[in-house]
């Protein structure tokens, strides 16, 4: 290639780039054994494989607390090569953490940091530092609740420093709270200025290593070549351990959006679970020992240890600290690990987090609103109404594994809206996963069930004269709240039930009862709208006010029915009491009833 | 002698080791090579039937600028119900005509005609007939017509993107 060697030619008479390179390969060999070569060829590895997949993977992000997460999961689910890149680069930032320990750990043994080391030893600490610091706000970045919360609460153990705490919070939240402006900073934290100083600090390494060899004995015999080829090998084994790991673990960890308002089982990464075990040991005002001062203390001793050990021996006395920090630390983190694995609440609780983040990823498939992904989770019933039940309903009704039955004195909604439910509601309205428990009890007859107060001899007439009939109205009301009945289904043979259902409704419940705004000839203004029962829009309405004319009425919310069930469009927004109404309505007819007390339904 | 075999050997290995070395880590360039080109194959050149306005809105032979709407897909945003583009509209008997407001010629807005009938783009000044057709100006090729039905008495036009600034009318994406 004549043509590329006279436009090198043209270029070097010009810039003298030939010495420069041949500068930076060709030098006397760097002091350390092949083992302190091979790590710095690995984490030289991991610094290039950082930078390359981090600028590919700025291509596809958006650092704003609306598209954060959505690009990420973008960039996980959809981009092709994007989880792998995600995964590699997620694995390169662990395995930098680790050898950089090893190599503070090395240096510690082989006492680099006494004369004239100090300033390599130093330097080493901050790679490690910075390679943590990287770790933290890479860990924010995806806007998930598994970084978010972890940078709340470490935002929060900065702001209990003394004098600058407070203010040093606000600087890197952005704010009073952990929002656009501090997901912005830490990004150009991330993606520019902790990498610069990262290089800087690696390029100042190589040359105080290289001046240190300058003037030690030429070691001899080592050609380019010698130098070169181990560390290629080196690297390629780094990078196909980091494809390894990424495809075994699936990439990166991603978390549903990052939601203030939720109940998540914050952790930190696991290289902070140690001073997160430590907190544990601290009580009270004591807690700041945990979290700062001694992990600072460790810190400042490891940079002390050119001033601790100034002899020519080997040192155990200055050694055994290094040892007990670095096994302490292990140990720690072991133990919250193990502890957290024999935690049943942190493991139901991670269990759900995991179910929410499995479901946020499916659905952000289908496009993130221009909002954000919080507004797309607030819009799911499945990942926001199941916890607006859990916060706001489940104090009095049950449904599922939501609510104390014990304690519930609401309907339990277990299959409410469906034909058992009802058939076995119409027969005994005052049994205790009714109205047994609730305001309500005593105000609705059994349809067929002699009243308990009539004497034995005493006229009565049941409203209904068979369990044909009985199972007709359940039919009816059942297909009050199916979106398909609703819809015009075709007909089938429930057809002639259900007519027979609305028959008795119309004739017999509407002394009491509404249906289609007709009925309650006796002025109770207590028993409910029978149309649409238990459709969403039923649901809807009587969350958001029980007292309005759909569904239980004007009674609904007098100060006489102690315990009623309260409005909600206060608390709730229209579009919250939408999504715990879709939630309910499904699931109710989901779950089947579990037997309580006495059998559900016949005698 | 024996030295300089092994020598050779030794050289031999290292070349191994290193060309071995490269390619495993010139295999990060799989992810990166398909994420970085992963734009290539994406869509957004629309062909998707969109409703606009009721026939009986459009006046016999007079076009009728209308906005199509329709849900709009950009990466990961989902945006319900955005303006994505407009058409031209005109009725001429039982038919409706419709035209990409997009100038073939690179992009810009085009409008009315001010005298007459036809259409004109204000940036480089290319003028379209009644038909659509190409009548002076830089423009490479008519305006690009759009495939129009009627349902329930509405107007459903096929919206598409086509290749600025090239005679032929070729679709995006």
């Amino acid at each position: 290639m004549p043509g590329l060697r006279a436009i090198g030619d043209w270029l070097d008479e010009r810039t003298g780039w030939r010495g420069a390179a041949r500068s930076w390969v060709d030098h006397p060999a760097v002091g350390g054994g092949p083992w302190a070569r091979a790590m710095g060829s690995a984490v030289a590895t991991c610094v290039g494989v950082l930078t390359l997949t981090g600028l590919v993977l700025m291509t596809g992000y958006a650092p704003s607390p609306q598209g954060a997460w959505a690009s990420v999961a973008f960039t996980q689910f959809v981009m092709s090569g994007g989880w792998l890149l995600r995964g590699v680069h997620y694995w390169a930032a662990q395995a930098l953490m680790v050898l950089a320990a090893l190599h503070v750990l090395h240096g510690a043994f082989m006492a680099a940091y006494r004369k004239p080391g100090e300033i390599g030893w130093w330097l080493t600490l901050a790679v490690l530092g910075i390679a943590l610091a990287q770790g933290i706000t890479g860990g924010l970045l995806p806007w998930d609740q598994r970084g978010w919360w972890a940078r709340v609460v470490e935002g929060n153990i900065i702001g209990l420093a003394p004098v600058i705490g407070g203010w040093l919070q606000r600087m890197m939240s952005g704010g009073a709270e952990l929002g656009a402006i501090g997901l912005a900073r830490l990004y150009t934290m991330h993606v520019l200025v902790l990498p610069l100083v990262l290089v800087g600090a690696l390029l100042a390494r190589r040359a105080l290593a290289l001046r240190a060899s300058a003037a030690a004995p030429d070691a001899g015999g080592a050609t380019v070549g010698d130098r070169v080829a181990p560390g290629v090998l080196i690297a390629s084994i780094v990078v196909m351990a980091l494809f390894g790991l990424t495809c075994a673990t699936h990439g990166a960890p991603l978390d549903a959006p990052a939601d203030p308002l939720s109940d998540y089982p914050a952790r930190p990464e696991w290289f902070l679970m140690p001073m997160f075990a430590l907190r544990k040991l601290f009580h009270g005002s004591m807690e700041f020992w945990g979290t700062s001062i001694v992990p600072g203390l460790a810190a400042g001793y490891l940079a002390a240890l050119p001033f601790l050990d100034r002899g020519k021996g080997r040192c155990a006395r200055v050694i055994a600290p290094v040892i007990g920090i670095f096994v302490g630390a292990g140990l720690l983190a072991l133990g919250a690990i193990r502890h957290d694995a024999r935690d049943a609440g942190y493991q139901k609780a991670r269990a759900k987090a995991d179910v929410q983040a499995l479901l946020a990823g499916k659905l952000s498939v289908e496009g993130v609103p221009p909002a954000g992904a919080l507004e797309m989770v607030r819009r799911d019933p499945e990942l926001h109404g199941r916890d607006l039940f859990d916060r706001h309903c489940a104090s009095c009704h049950v449904l599922g594994d939501l609510g104390d039955p014990e304690k519930a004195t609401a309907t339990k909604l277990d299959g409410w809206g469906t034909v058992p439910w009802l058939e076995a509601m119409i027969h005994d309205p005052d049994a205790p996963q009714f109205f047994g428990r609730g305001p309500y009890k005593g105000q609705m007859p059994s349809v067929d069930a002699r009243p308990k107060d009539k004497a034995p001899g005493a006229k009565w007439t049941p409203m209904v004269k068979s369990d044909a009939d009985r199972h007709a109205i359940a039919v009816f009301l059942a297909a009050q709240g199916d979106a398909v009945a609703q819809a015009g289904a075709p007909a089938d043979h429930e057809d002639a039930v259900r007519a027979r259902g609305e028959k008795i409704v119309s004739d017999h419940c509407t002394s009491c009862h509404l249906y289609k705004g007709e009925g309650d000839d006796e002025g109770s203004k207590m028993a409910p709208e029978l149309a649409g029962y238990a459709s969403v829009a039923w649901t809807r309405a009587q969350i958001a006010n029980p007292s309005s004319a759909e569904t239980y009425r004007e009674k609904a919310l007098d100060a006489a029915m102690k315990k009623h069930m309260p409005r909600f469009d206060g608390d709730l927004s229209a579009a919250d009491v939408e999504v715990v109404a879709r939630w309910t309505q499904e699931h109710a007819r989901k779950t089947s009833p579990k037997p309580i007390g006495r059998a559900p339904a016949g005698d | 002698m024996a030295d300089q075999t092994k020598g050779g050997r030794r050289g031999a290995l290292k070349t191994l080791a290193a060309l071995g070395g490269a390619v495993g880590c010139a295999s990060l360039a799989i992810p990166v090579t398909r994420f970085v080109l992963a734009p290539e194959s994406g869509s957004g050149g629309g062909g998707s039937w969109i409703k606009t306005v009721p026939v009986d809105s459009l006046a016999e032979g007079e076009p009728k600028r209308v906005a199509l709407v329709a849900d709009h897909r950009d990466a990961w945003t989902l945006e319900k119900h955005v303006e994505l583009g407009a058409a031209w509209l005109e009725k001429r008997g039982g038919a409706v005509l419709a035209w990409s407001c997009v100038c073939p010629h690179l992009g810009c807005a085009v409008g009315l005609a001010s005298s007459g009938p036809g259409f004109y783009c204000p940036c480089h000044d290319s003028s379209f007939g009644a038909d659509g057709e190409r009548l002076t100006g830089p423009s490479p090729r008519a305006l690009d017509a759009l495939a129009t039905r009627l349902e329930d008495g509405f107007v459903l036009v096929e919206f598409r993107r086509f290749r600025q600034g090239i005679p032929e009318k070729e679709p995006v994406g």
